[in-house]
């Protein structure tokens, strides 16, 4: 697409940074990911939502006081099993809300649902108690959309490594697409860490959270590549250290920039959610906002810096094997 | 409104960027806005009573019922029985028939064959106190076999439930129309009853077993599924197809409840649900509230942000950006008559953010390309030029990607018929039951669509206006364009 003949070389007028004698600091900060995350897991605990694990969570609005515990044994009498009930104040502030919920080997059926559901009815007439949320998923469908999610993923990295592959295949395709879903890796540990650390939990939002993080990393890294591979026009001579530095140098008001515009909409959700109390949706913006956040590390230091890398070893490897 | 579209396509695809001129601008920016105000008032065109949209606005949205609130049920058969395809298929149109008798129209309903499951999602309308989602749900998954039997004998399960056992003189299916009246009986009195009009192998079954049995002591029983209804002594051969249930009516309701069951015809297998979930409309009705501030707010920002980092062409990139958006809501609305609407999701307004900033990403790529040019030395003209061209590659590279995930998506959790489905269901999730997951399918859906627009908006309709403003006088500052003063 582009031609380039008469352009001289436009690197010149921003300042050149050197990003690939930052070594030793992205080993660290990859080592902190991977302490922070491990720490996080063992001292939050994931919690999964039962949309994957299975099980059941019954939510009712009720007016008047109730007592936890007849609410317990009058539902535990019903289902013949052992259940959480949580009481707490409802989004609508004239009411109250209700949640039982016990994790069971194989689903309630909406009969045990309906019994339920009256039996409450029965025996708390007073406090005028009306569905409102209701998740059943028996465990085998959970972890079925779990693992279809996983291999999603993983089939749409696939595809983009081979497509960025062939497009970049001037500048060594192959360890340039391993590099980004590098990259692609990283940001998406951070949000990852993000979630289990503020304690959401695994749901559908994070599946829409990787989603995102997949698309807007994978981006961010091509940008890049995309300005190493005109560099590599311009400056045939030059050493892939050289086109690297230069490529992020240039590319580097960018990534802030289009960052900015994105965490501040991660941002803007954020802050509107917490105020108006909707936080179901705090375990999509937030996690997302820290993966972007990593993105901007991710696309400038890991991806570009790990491939420059990778690539010198390539050619000093040739050459070695010339010589013999 | 087809013509609308080839009309627009016609005068974009009729615009050289080469041949921009002055007036170019003010077309693009026309069709812009006409675009993004069709797009969300729509248009109906009122004939006598009847309203026909002729375009979709934002109120023919279908919102998912995670945001407007509903039931979503996975049935699936009981206790391991293996299904066939024509029973799942059976099962799926009758459960299709009991929504439309309860009124709810726009359900979707989907039979996956590899996993033997029937999804049903219907929305529950705000403000409905008096639908009970899990007495809906209960009524759907009832077999409801209507049986006519020779004596009233059961045995009894392991549960006390009884089983009928006497020979079965007709089924449901037997029956071309059931409705509830209220008529006289023998001794003159109104009496509340189910009146069955046989088709023709009924009226001659029925008709065969009510000779053999008139005048004798045993009756024909009446049962839905396990619970009989009644059992009446038979008097007189009934020949001419007509069969009534009475005896058990509190209410017209109550027979009426019968009589469309019985309309509604009978599933061919037993099934239970295996996922069931329903969310309040007042729920998902304030999250939609909020996402929809905190993203006017973000955009108001993104707009601000935009113009003061890059002049003319950031005031572009707004007008892009509004088209970019317009484009993403006339997908889901249904906007373009060739294109299947969707359904918009939570994670569909994800997918919505995603597409809108990579087209914030795409004007940024190419406002910094323009400053670069313009400190290079490089005239107005081809500055802009340069430009566009330099930063299509790396646009073009981002995009696909997204098109790659969005279509890997689509593919995934789609409607078992769709396109992408039948690719990638056959092949890569061979596995995996054809789930159709609406809501990461939504995600995938609105990604692709504001891709698309990205490349019409932000890329094409963009340049278009930039290099069309920069042939105005009083627009041939360099400063305006983000470029140093010389």
């Amino acid at each position: 697409m582009s031609k380039n003949t008469a352009s001289n070389n436009t690197a010149s007028a921003a300042k050149i940074y050197d990003f690939c004698s930052k070594k030793t600091m992205i080993l660290i900060i990859t080592a902190a990911i991977i302490v922070v995350t491990l720490l996080g897991c063992i001292i939050r605990g994931i919690n999964i939502n039962i949309e994957f694990k299975g099980g059941t969570i019954i939510s009712y609005q009720y007016t008047g006081d109730i007592d936890d515990n007849e609410v317990k044994s009058a539902a535990e009498s019903v289902i013949s099993d052992t259940v959480n009930v949580r009481t707490g104040e409802s989004l609508n502030s004239d009411a109250k809300e209700l949640t039982i919920s016990f994790t069971s080997k194989s689903g309630l059926t909406v009969e045990k649902q309906t019994e339920l559901s009256a039996a409450l009815q029965e025996k708390f007439p007073d406090n005028a108690l009306s569905l409102y949320d209701s998740n059943d998923v028996n465990p085998t469908t959970g972890t079925e959309f779990f693992m279809k999610c996983i291999v999603a993923v993983i089939f749409a990295a696939i595809l983009i490594i081979l497509y960025i592959a062939v497009r970049f295949r001037k500048i060594g395709g192959w360890t340039a697409g391993l590099c980004s879903v590098l990259a692609l890796f990283n940001d998406l540990v951070v949000a990852f860490a993000a979630t289990v650390i503020f304690g959401f939990e695994f749901s559908s939002n994070t599946v829409a959270v990787i989603l995102t993080i997949l698309g807007y990393s994978i981006n961010n890294t091509i940008v890049i590549y995309d300005r190493i591979r005109e560099n590599k026009k311009l400056m045939p001579k030059a050493s892939i250290t050289e086109l690297v530095n230069a490529g992020c140098s240039q590319s580097l008001t960018r990534s802030i920039r289009t960052s900015i515009t994105t965490i501040g909409a991660m941002l803007s959700i954020t802050i509107v959610v917490l105020i108006s109390g909707y936080d179901s949706l705090l375990g999509f913006s937030v996690p997302l906002m820290f993966g972007l956040i990593s993105g901007v590390y991710s696309s400038i230091f890991v991806a570009p810096v790990t491939w420059a890398a990778w690539e010198k070893k390539r050619s000093a490897g040739k050459k070695s094997g010339k010589k013999k | 409104m087809n013509i609308i579209v080839s009309v627009t396509l016609f005068l974009l695809g009729g615009m050289n960027v080469k041949k921009a001129k002055k007036s170019t601008f003010f077309i693009v920016l026309v069709l812009i806005l006409l675009f993004a105000a069709s797009s969300v008032f729509g248009l109906d065109y009122q004939f006598g009573d009847n309203a026909t949209s002729l375009i979709n606005g934002v109120d023919d949205i279908r919102l998912g019922i995670d945001i407007q609130g509903g039931v979503d049920v996975t049935f699936g058969p009981a206790e391991d029985i293996d299904a066939t395809k024509d029973q799942l298929n059976a099962a799926t149109a009758t459960i299709k028939t009991r929504l439309v008798t309860k009124g709810i129209n726009d359900s979707e309903v989907y039979s996956d064959l590899k996993s033997s499951r029937i999804i049903v999602r219907f929305p529950w309308q705000a403000g409905e106190t008096d639908f009970d989602p899990e007495t809906a749900v209960k009524e759907l998954g009832e077999t409801c076999e209507l049986t006519f039997r020779k004596g009233s004998d059961y045995d009894t399960d392991e549960n006390g439930d009884p089983i009928p056992t006497g020979d079965i003189v007709i089924t449901g299916s037997d029956v071309s129309l059931a409705e509830a009246k209220s008529l006289p009986n023998d001794n003159g009195e109104y009496e509340i009853m189910v009146k069955l009009t046989l088709n023709d192998s009924g009226k001659s079954a029925f008709s065969a077993a009510t000779s053999e049995l008139k005048g004798t002591s045993t009756p024909i029983s009446i049962w839905m599924d396990n619970i009989m209804i009644s059992a009446p002594s038979v008097n007189d051969a009934i020949t001419n197809g007509v069969a009534f249930i009475s005896g058990s009516f509190t209410s017209l309701e109550d027979a009426q409840d019968l009589a469309d069951k019985i309309n509604s015809g009978a599933l061919p297998l037993k099934i239970e649900t295996k996922s069931f979930k329903t969310i309040s409309p007042t729920m998902g009705e304030g999250s939609l509230n909020a996402i929809l501030l905190a993203g006017a707010i973000a955009l108001a920002a993104i707009a601000v942000y935009m113009i003061f980092l890059y002049k003319l062409p950031g005031f572009v990139a707004v007008i892009a950006l509004i088209g970019q958006i317009a484009g993403s809501i006339a997908a889901v609305s249904g906007w373009f008559g060739f294109m299947d609407s969707s359904t918009l999701t939570i994670p569909g307004i994800a997918g919505i953010i995603l597409a809108v900033g990579m087209g914030v990403d795409a004007n940024i790529i190419t406002g910094e390309r323009i400053k670069e040019e313009l400190r290079s030395g490089k005239s107005l003209d081809s500055g802009i030029k340069n430009a566009y061209q330099k930063a299509f590659s790396a646009i073009l590279d981002g995009n696909i990607t997204n098109v790659i995930v969005a279509i890997v998506l689509m593919g995934a959790f789609g409607v078992p018929t769709s396109l992408f489905s039948r690719m990638l269901n056959s092949t890569i999730f061979r596995m995996f039951g054809a789930t159709a997951e609406g809501v990461v399918y939504s995600f995938g859906f609105t990604l692709l669509a504001g891709v698309v627009f990205n490349f019409i908006m932000g890329v094409f309709a963009a340049r278009l206006m930039v290099t069309s403003l920069s042939k105005f006088k009083c627009f041939k500052n360099r400063k305006l364009f983000g470029g140093d003063v010389k």
